[in-house]
């Protein structure tokens, strides 16, 4: 049997072979700068001010230490970054400073567990590590030149509130802002030196409410689908926006389609427990899509056609 | 396809032609099983194996790894570089190439390139193996059964012979060097297709095949069935621990025992353990076994596929093996299977 050895062409064609025929999935995702080299690393970032919001939120303001790293770090509002204490692990929190802000980053954090227990302990000055920011944030270059109508429960003010002061910054470029915020107690109500500034502001419509008042409440009472009894909008130019804990969400969006508000102009945020950020680790994954790139903001349209998201 | 032929006597010059300059990974037997594992002698390689008990993902994401080293004190990574061999991995089966093809779409070609897994993957030649089903195979269902791509070397055994179908130039170099490579003969091609057909129909028949299993199982979300499955499951997480293309993982830190330097690591974890959809303040997104069922078939038989047009399951039958409840994906095309034909007689 004589031997057959690969010829030059064969050799030649043989490079080309051992591709996958259907190429890369491509998506867009900021922060890649910053992610390329390896972007399970996180960069340290030092605590630069802490503000104690209610008795369990803290508002936590970080620096990046590396000057590259600063710059290169920008995000949309909506986004999400890993911290990380080292020797504790990680954890994913939302971006609640607006991008229109550079040079640092604000997180808004619930003592809940160990890693956030330990984060309440830090002072100024400590340092931590951050990766990212990851995620689908809200379209805001969509929502400019139309009205915007939050609506935040709870600990969901803090994605929120990336974007509404984004909107804040550039509000020329925005129709009729309204805001409802609601929580259980007037004690557990964030960011009320901020939004009793706006209260007497025209082109900010403020609508803060609580579950269960106490004597220092003088606000409105109920829960957040109460203020839409009296609200007006116009839905064919409107975008609604919802964060609040998972059994909200139905409701809110109920109340936003009765007021005639689009299926895709809709838009919400999910929490899930990202571990890595990137689509690959699973734990955030709802039906078919992962939390940490195809969202945390997905529109209602979207939501509808995921398994298991609304119920 | 470019191809040559070798005579079965050389496949272990084949073994020791890798074994040379690379760590060469086949199934062998371990304690009345047959497992990848390291060769040192080309005599262990078993090359007649339907299944091994758990599959070779576990070279390219491993059940646990370091991502890098930290330093409590200075708050920093300490960097890590992975520790990573060039490695052979042979006699894999068309499903398990197939399962390493759709790991490649979310850790390779995905929107962020895993660095790990990409190292480890840029470093490993794929040497697959031809097989004859039994009757726990279903590949055929999965667009598994035949790997197009996303091997060095493939060899059919033919009798007495291999045909290798060869599509990388590292790997194509040593079995030039390790063997004689021959053109095929009339008579290989004919034995080839004789081969061919009789594995084709070696495939157990009552596995059912369902086309359109995506789109009944959105329409089936809320069937008693997966109540039933649910009440079954031990949550043990098996299914996944021996499934070629699972690749879910957990990422925590660990501290040095001085307690000033530690590593943060990657373990497998598995969508059916019970507090695998937690967030923080405790709330399970998923907290009843019959949820974690569910979700785990329609990630596998539908929502990959919403993804990347393919199934995550390549029909290997490692879990119907592995599952103590009886729980598989066989189960559910069954299911499906009924489904389908009641809607067709309406």
């Amino acid at each position: 049997m004589p031997t057959n050895r690969l010829s030059n062409v064969e050799r030649e064609a043989l490079a080309h072979v051992n591709v996958n025929p259907l190429g890369r999935f491509d998506r867009a995702a900021t922060g890649e700068e910053l992610m390329a080299a390896n972007p399970y690393r996180p960069w340290p970032a030092r605590i630069t001010s802490i503000t104690q919001l209610t008795a369990n939120e803290k508002l936590f303001e970080f620096r990046f230490i590396d000057e590259r790293i600063r710059d290169a770090f920008c995000h949309k509002p909506g986004q999400f970054v890993e911290l990380s204490l080292f020797g504790i692990g990680e954890a994913p929190i939302s971006i609640t400073s607006s991008p229109t802000k550079k040079g640092f980053i604000e997180l808004c954090v619930r003592r809940a567990g160990r890693f956030t227990t330990k984060l309440h302990q830090m002072q100024c000055g400590d340092i931590v590590g951050i990766r990212g920011p990851f995620g689908h944030g809200f379209p805001i270059d969509d929502m400019r030149g139309h009205d915007v109508l939050f609506v935040a429960g709870g600990l969901g003010i803090a994605p929120l509130r990336s974007l509404i002061n984004n909107v804040h910054d550039e509000r020329s470029d925005f129709g009729k802002v309204t805001i409802i915020y609601g929580s259980k107690t007037p004690s557990e109500m964030m960011f009320l030196n901020q939004f009793n500034m706006w209260k007497h502001r025209d082109d900010f419509e403020l609508h803060l409410t609580v579950d269960n008042p106490d004597d220092t409440w003088d606000g409105e009472v109920g829960v957040v689908t109460k203020p839409f009894e009296k609200l007006e909008i116009n839905p064919a130019n409107t975008f609604g926006t919802v964060c609040g804990p998972p059994v909200m969400y139905r409701f809110v969006v109920d109340a936003m389609r009765a007021k005639g508000i689009d299926y895709d102009h809709i838009y919400m945020s999910f929490e899930r427990h990202m571990k890595c950020g990137m689509g690959k680790c699973g734990h955030c994954q709802i039906g078919h899509q992962y939390c940490c790139i195809d969202g945390p903001v997905f529109n209602y349209w979207e939501a509808l056609n995921i398994q298991g998201s609304m119920r | 396809m470019l191809y040559r032929v070798i005579d079965a006597s050389e496949v272990d010059a084949l073994v020791r032609g890798f074994m040379e300059s690379y760590e060469v990974v086949a199934p062998v037997e371990s304690d009345g099983s047959i497992v990848f594992d390291v060769v040192h002698d080309p005599s262990e390689v078993i090359l007649d194996y339907v299944q091994t008990v758990s599959s070779p993902k576990k070279y390219l994401l491993p059940p646990r790894e370091t991502l890098f080293t930290f330093d409590v004190e200075a708050n920093d990574v300490t960097e890590f570089e992975a520790d990573i061999k060039p490695r052979v991995i042979f006699g894999v089966h068309s499903c398990d190439i197939n399962a390493i093809n759709r790991m490649d779409l979310v850790f390779r070609d995905g929107p962020y390139p895993d660095p790990y897994y990409v190292a480890r993957r840029e470093k490993t030649l794929i040497v697959g193996m031809s097989c004859m089903p039994d009757e726990k195979c279903f590949c055929n269902l999965m667009e598994a059964d035949e790997a197009r791509y996303g091997y060095d070397l493939f060899l059919i055994d033919i009798g007495d012979k291999f045909i290798v179908s060869i599509s990388g130039n590292e790997a194509a170099e040593v079995l030039e060097r390790s063997c004689d490579v021959r053109y095929a003969s009339d008579e290989d091609r004919v034995t080839f297709r004789e081969i061919t057909r009789a594995r084709a129909e070696a495939y157990n028949p009552k596995n059912p095949n369902v086309q359109s299993v995506a789109m009944l199982m959105d329409a089936f979300l809320y069937d008693p069935f997966w109540n039933e499955l649910g009440e079954r499951c031990l949550s043990c997480t098996a299914c996944s621990a021996v499934c070629p293309s699972c690749f879910c993982f957990d990422i925590y830190d660990e501290l040095h025992p001085d307690g000033k330097t530690g590593e943060r690591l990657r373990v497998w974890d598995a969508c059916t353990s019970p507090d695998f959809a937690t967030v923080a303040g405790g709330h399970n997104f998923r907290p009843k076994p019959k949820h974690r069922v569910r979700h785990r078939m329609y990630h596998k038989l539908n929502g990959f596929q919403a993804n990347y047009d393919r199934m995550l399951c390549v029909g290997c039958g490692r879990c119907v093996v592995a599952c103590k409840a009886n729980i598989n994906p066989i189960e559910v095309l069954r299911f499906f299977k009924e489904k389908e034909a009641v809607h067709a007689d309406e």
